[in-house]
């Protein structure tokens, strides 16, 4: 078992399309309790329409990253940029790849590998409205995949 | 609110989350299509060591921080950017409290930048900075 992933970096995602239904904008501001919307969705759910429309799901990045749902990979870092607001029953077209992978030690959470990918969400015609950097942690126990 | 009635140093109006849901944390892992146990499972909390409340998921809790970016700008076309680093876990139950303060106003490009923070107890479990766009 490798404890270097770095081989990941540049892995691009199959991509894909993702549109927003007002249904599920509705369900999301009840699971975050946010205010009714309109057309425009919660920003929030810009990083929910990049990963279902990345052709990636959870378990496939945690494959790649050769870990399990249950040695409790946790979110690190997140940044969301906006062009402009997304829109219910739009579809986007999405795109993304791994963009660095770094192990690192800590004294209390000891062995663990960061794992960073961009996911960018574009409008018909081809317009960049957002982008998503999300990194990921994974913990490794004595350096082996977890 | 208006560009020029804000200031660096303006506090925005906290969101509070008082005792998340761990039912909400049902229908999030199923938008999420995440399988991560520990947002279903106590057992599966208790056997990672974490305690015996489930945990909340990193994209719920990032959507606080945003709601309270919306009640600020009232616009979520208004939400240009916001970067977060995730600190620390919410369980079921806690009380979540999140503030934000103005560091930066930039009248020419019409944008403010918000210093954001959100804590369960005093101790910060999220924090990071954003940016979001308010008329003239």
């Amino acid at each position: 078992m490798s404890d270097d992933y770095s081989h990941l970096i540049g892995h691009r995602f199959p991509g894909g399309t993702v549109t927003i239904p007002g249904w599920v904008d509705f369900l999301w501001r009840d699971a975050v309790l946010a205010e009714p919307g309109g057309e425009a969705v919660h920003p929030g759910l810009a990083y929910l329409a990049a990963v279902q429309g990345s052709g990636v799901t959870f378990q496939d990045i945690f494959d790649l990253a050769e870990a399990t749902a249950e040695s409790g990979p946790m979110f690190g870092e997140q940044t969301l940029t906006f062009e402009g607001a997304l829109r219910t029953d739009t579809e986007y077209a999405v795109e993304g790849e791994i963009t660095d992978v770094v192990r690192k030690q800590g004294r209390r959470a000891g062995t663990f590998d960061m794992l960073t990918f961009e996911l960018r969400l574009r409008a018909p015609g081809g317009a960049l409205v957002a982008t998503n950097v999300n990194t990921f942690i994974f913990p490794r126990a004595t350096g082996e995949p977890a | 609110m208006r560009i020029s009635e804000v200031r660096v140093g303006t506090e925005l109006e906290p969101f509070v989350v008082d005792g998340v849901s761990a039912e909400k944390m049902k229908l999030m892992a199923a938008l999420l299509h995440d399988p991560n146990p520990i947002h279903l499972d106590p057992e599966a909390v208790r056997g990672l060591g974490m305690g015996d409340r489930v945990v909340n998921q990193g994209p719920a809790n990032q959507a606080y921080l945003v709601n309270m970016l919306l009640r600020f700008a009232g616009d979520p076309a208004a939400v240009r950017r916001v970067t977060v680093r995730f600190l620390g876990n919410v369980f079921a139950g806690d009380r979540v409290e999140c503030r934000g303060r103005v560091t930066e106003v930039d009248e020419g490009a019409g944008t403010v930048t918000v210093e954001v923070e959100e804590t369960v107890d005093g101790s910060p479990v999220m924090a990071g900075t954003a940016v979001v766009a308010l008329p003239a």
